[in-house]
Parts: C-alpha cells; structure tokens; sequence
C-alpha cells in the first residue's frame, strides 16, 4: 500500500508512511456495533416471521441509542470523531467531486466531503427509521411509548414510511460500502482496515482537521444523563393507557356459554353486522346447534355488539371488518387471517396442543384481551407421546 | 313362628339379593345425578304409561350409535369419544372433561344445564330433540360410568 508515486495528489513523499490512529476505539465500537444491530433489526423484519418483533425492537433500541451516542461524541469526541471535521457545505461537496473527476483530488485523513455526508445521511435516515418505527409500534400494534397517542390509521402510515426510509437506508449502505471500496482503491489504502484498528497513514499531501482533544468524561455524563431522562419517561409512558384498546376482561356469561364450546373469540375481532348474524343462526352455528337460554342469549348479543370492532382501535379491530363474502362469519376464512398464518404448516392446527384453526388462544396468549400483538405468540411443539 | 318352606325362603333370597343389588346400583348414582334421572323417569311415565324403567345399556348403544342427520358428527361419540371416561374434544379443538361421573362426579347434576346440552346435541347429531326415555338411559349409562 505504499507504491502511491510521488507525483500523485494523493501521495506521501517518504517510503513507509507511518500509521497513526485516526478511528478512536468509540468509533470503531460505534461502527461494527451499529453494522451489526442494523443487521439484526434488517434480518428480524424482512426475513424472519413478526413473531421475531421483540429482537427487533431490542434490535432497533440498540441502534437508537449507539446513534445517540455518536452524536454526542460528534459534539466532543477528538479531531476526526467530531462533525466540525467532516460536516461540509454543498459547494464544498461539488468542488470534491470535480476533483475526483479530474482525478487531483487529495486524500483526506479523516472522512472526505462525501464520506461526513454519509454519515450524516445515515444518522438522518437511522433516526428516522427509530421515529416513524415507534410511531407504527404504538399506532398499529398498541405497543411501547406512543401507544396512548397514535391512532391505528396513523400507525400504518407510519409503518410504510418505516418501510421505505429501511428500503432508503439499504441502499446508502450499498453506496456508502461501494464508497470505501472506490475510496480505498483511489488512495491505495484498506479503509475496512482503518475501521478496524483504527489506523491510517499519515500522508504529506493530507488534508486534516484542526485538532481537538475529546471530553469522554463529560459525554458519559451527557450520556447518562440522556438514559436518567428517557428511560423513566418510555416507561411513564408505556403505562398509559393505549388509545382504543379493550380494557375490561370478558363479560363472564359470555366466556361461560360461547367459551364451552370454542375459545370467547373476543368481541372486537368482528363487526356488529356480523355479531347479529351469528347470534341470529345459533340454531346452525358453524355446523352445531348452539342454541341459548333466550335471556342469556340477549345479555350476550347486547354485550358483543356493544364491543364489536367498530368501537376499538387495535390492529385485529380493524383487520378483521372485511368479511370473505363466501364465508362471512368465519374469522379464518378471511384473507386477512390467511395471510397471517401463511408461514405455518397446517399440521400445527391439527397437533393436539392447538386442535383447529379456530383455537386462537392455543398460540396467542393475549386472545382473551383482544390485542394479539405479536410478542405474545407461543406456537406450542407437539410433545411426543 | 313355623319354620318356612325352603323353596319361598330361596324365593325371597333371591328377591332380597336382587333388591339389595338394585339398591347397590342406586347407591352408585350421587344423589345430584338421581334427581336429574328422577326427573326423566317423571317425564317418560307421563310420555309413556307402560315406562318400565332406564337401561344403561340402552344408554351406551346410543352413546355409540351413528347417526345420519349430520355428516360432521354423527355420533355422541364423535365429541365425547367411545370411552366415557376420556376427555373429549368439540369441533374446534377445545377439550371436553370426560362425561363420566366416577371421572367427572360433577357431570348430570344441575338439570337446565343438562336440558340445555340434550337440546344443542339431539338437535346436531339427530336432528331432533330426545325422548325422556334416550336421555333417562344416556344419563343412566353414565352415571354409573
């Protein structure tokens, strides 16, 4: 790595350049720690099934808080740590590129112009990804600091825009990786390297940074002054009460009469209309005579429908208003429904822990409160005989 | 007091050991369970003078009888399974505790529910509601289960 001809812009006069830290240890861990929770956030969404949700929430906290950390060491962390060294302005970026053009750019110590825009880029776009994901989480799953405050249509906005900003965030790291390839190739130096003990050589020709001592002591307190403050507030939060969820337990005659037979599919997963219908068809229900003592039958009729979907908020509430014309009061026949259980094999309907479709509570250990949320799920393993 | 002809006194053996197991049956059945078969015996004498009593074994072959007014479950067995004593399991999965009471002492004890069961379950298998006579020997057949 040292065969750069003098001649060049990007050249060190003396044979053997020395090798002088460039990445602190905090950026380094920074670095390889963020690669790797946003790998994990990347694998438990995209790839594995939502039942992964909690590693990737764990997943998603984890890169919050290393990109708060960096932020702050942004602030007060040394030379090349610190935005002041890296932060340019747009004239500045369209001069480097005309060099690189031309091919007399000069190699920078610490990032170049396109590099600190990177950075900041996917700081931006990193956080984004934490907001518009914690808006999603409280709006349409009910879950974590703002599910006292998003509605479930605002929730699933939220989680589109979390979609495309990830979408948006591949591909800067698909450019910010074909960067320090082109960037290693250009100075003749292995950046993956750099960013691993830290080194680069100090080149004659260099441009650097005006240096700065750091204030680690004063970033962990900053820091933790950070965790004092938002940690007590998520969890003050997170024990609001969540906008349009069922608070009450199921109304009892109800568990005792419906639940004999099925699990008390609660009262929110089917609209009104549909309620009526099935207490309308008690003398054919799904195959069954399931008639009702008549008084018992009214108190359950008024108790369903006064909690039918159309009063509540969650994520099942709203799933399950489109009935399947040809099967309209089975909640399984829907192709919301389907395309939830698209991913399990229907043996593990008929195992014996689970029984049939129908058996909710078999693997979603919050049926009874109607929230289904996705870090509630247990598929059961049949236990061999 | 002459001494008695040994044939009666075989006779009235017979008829003691006989009562005595009778009442030995009886005995078996909780008192719950006896009041719901008492109801039935009320109500097959009124639906049929010539009512002679309930018989388990009537109760089991009907228990275990298929029927043809329902393709999905024709048979009490169908839920309940062939062996009382198990659990069972509805339609959708959800376990059934086992219908008989020496395994369930609580099963055949509180009469409306019993009606409520009879009406839902004569509807679906058989397609009607049952006699006294079909309930008074199911319960009978399970109650000494």
């Amino acid at each position: 790595m040292s065969s750069v001809p003098n001649d060049s812009p990007i050249a060190d006069g003396s044979r053997e350049a020395a090798r002088v830290i460039v990445w602190d240890p905090f950026i380094r861990l920074f670095h390889w720690l963020l690669v790797a929770a946003v790998a994990m956030a990347i694998t438990t969404s995209l790839i594995l099934p939502i039942t992964w949700l909690g590693w990737h929430l764990a997943a998603g906290i984890a890169t919050l808080a290393l990109v708060a950390a960096r932020i702050v060491w942004g602030l007060l962390g040394p030379t090349f740590a610190r935005f002041s060294s890296f932060v340019t302005t747009p004239g500045d970026l369209l001069h480097h590129l005309r060099e690189l053009h031309h091919g007399v750019a000069r190699r920078h110590r610490g990032h170049n112009p396109l590099g600190g825009a990177m950075i900041l880029a996917l700081i931006a776009v990193v956080v984004a990804i934490g907001a518009s994901g914690t808006i999603a989480l409280g709006g349409a799953l009910k879950i974590g600091p703002l599910a006292f405050a998003v509605d479930y249509t605002s929730g699933r906005t939220a989680w589109s825009v979390h979609q495309w900003l990830v979408y948006g965030l591949l591909g800067l790291i698909a450019i910010h990786i074909a960067g320090a390839i082109y960037e290693s190739r250009r100075t003749r130096e292995n950046l993956v390297r750099a960013m691993i003990d830290g080194r680069k050589e100090a080149r004659r020709a260099d441009i650097t940074a005006p240096p700065h001592g750091s204030s680690p002591g004063l970033a962990t307190v900053i820091v933790a002054i950070l965790i004092v403050g938002i940690v007590p507030a998520v969890i003050v939060m997170m024990r609001w009460p969540a906008a349009g969820v069922p608070e009450h337990p199921l109304d009892k005659v109800y568990v005792q009469e419906c639940g004999a037979c099925h699990v008390a599919y609660h009262p929110t997963l089917l609209p009104a209309a549909t309620w009526a219908a099935i207490m309308d068809g008690l003398a054919q229900h799904f195959g069954e005579n399931a008639e009702l003592d008549p008084a018992k039958a009214q108190a359950i009729r008024t108790y369903l429908l006064a909690n039918a979907a159309e009063h509540y908020d969650t994520l099942p509430a709203h799933a399950f208003l489109q009935p399947n014309p040809a099967d309209p009061l089975r909640m399984t026949a829907t192709t919301f429904w389907a395309r939830r259980h698209a991913s399990l094999s229907p043996q593990v309907f008929s195992s014996k822990p689970v029984g049939s479709k129908g058996q909710c509570d078999a693997c979603h250990q919050d049926a009874a409160s109607g929230r289904f949320s996705p870090l509630a799920i247990a598929v059961p393993e049949e236990t061999p005989p | 007091m002459s001494p008695m002809n040994p044939s009666l006194s075989l006779a009235l053996s017979a008829i003691a050991v006989s009562l005595l197991s009778t009442f030995g049956a009886i005995a078996a059945v909780g008192s719950g369970q006896q009041a719901v078969i008492d109801h039935y015996v009320a109500a097959a004498k009124a639906s049929d003078p010539a009512f002679k009593g309930f018989s388990a074994d009537r109760g089991k072959a009907f228990f275990l009888a298929k029927h043809t007014a329902n393709p999905d479950t024709p048979s009490c067995s169908t839920c309940h399974t062939t062996d009382p004593k198990q659990m069972g399991q509805t339609r959708v999965g959800k376990p059934i505790d086992p219908m008989a009471v020496s395994v369930s002492p609580q099963r055949f004890t509180d009469l409306d529910k019993v009606e409520l069961w009879f009406r839902r379950n004569c509807n679906t298998v058989l397609g009607r509601e049952c006699t006294a006579l079909e309930k008074g020997d199911y319960v009978t057949f399970l109650a000494n289960q």
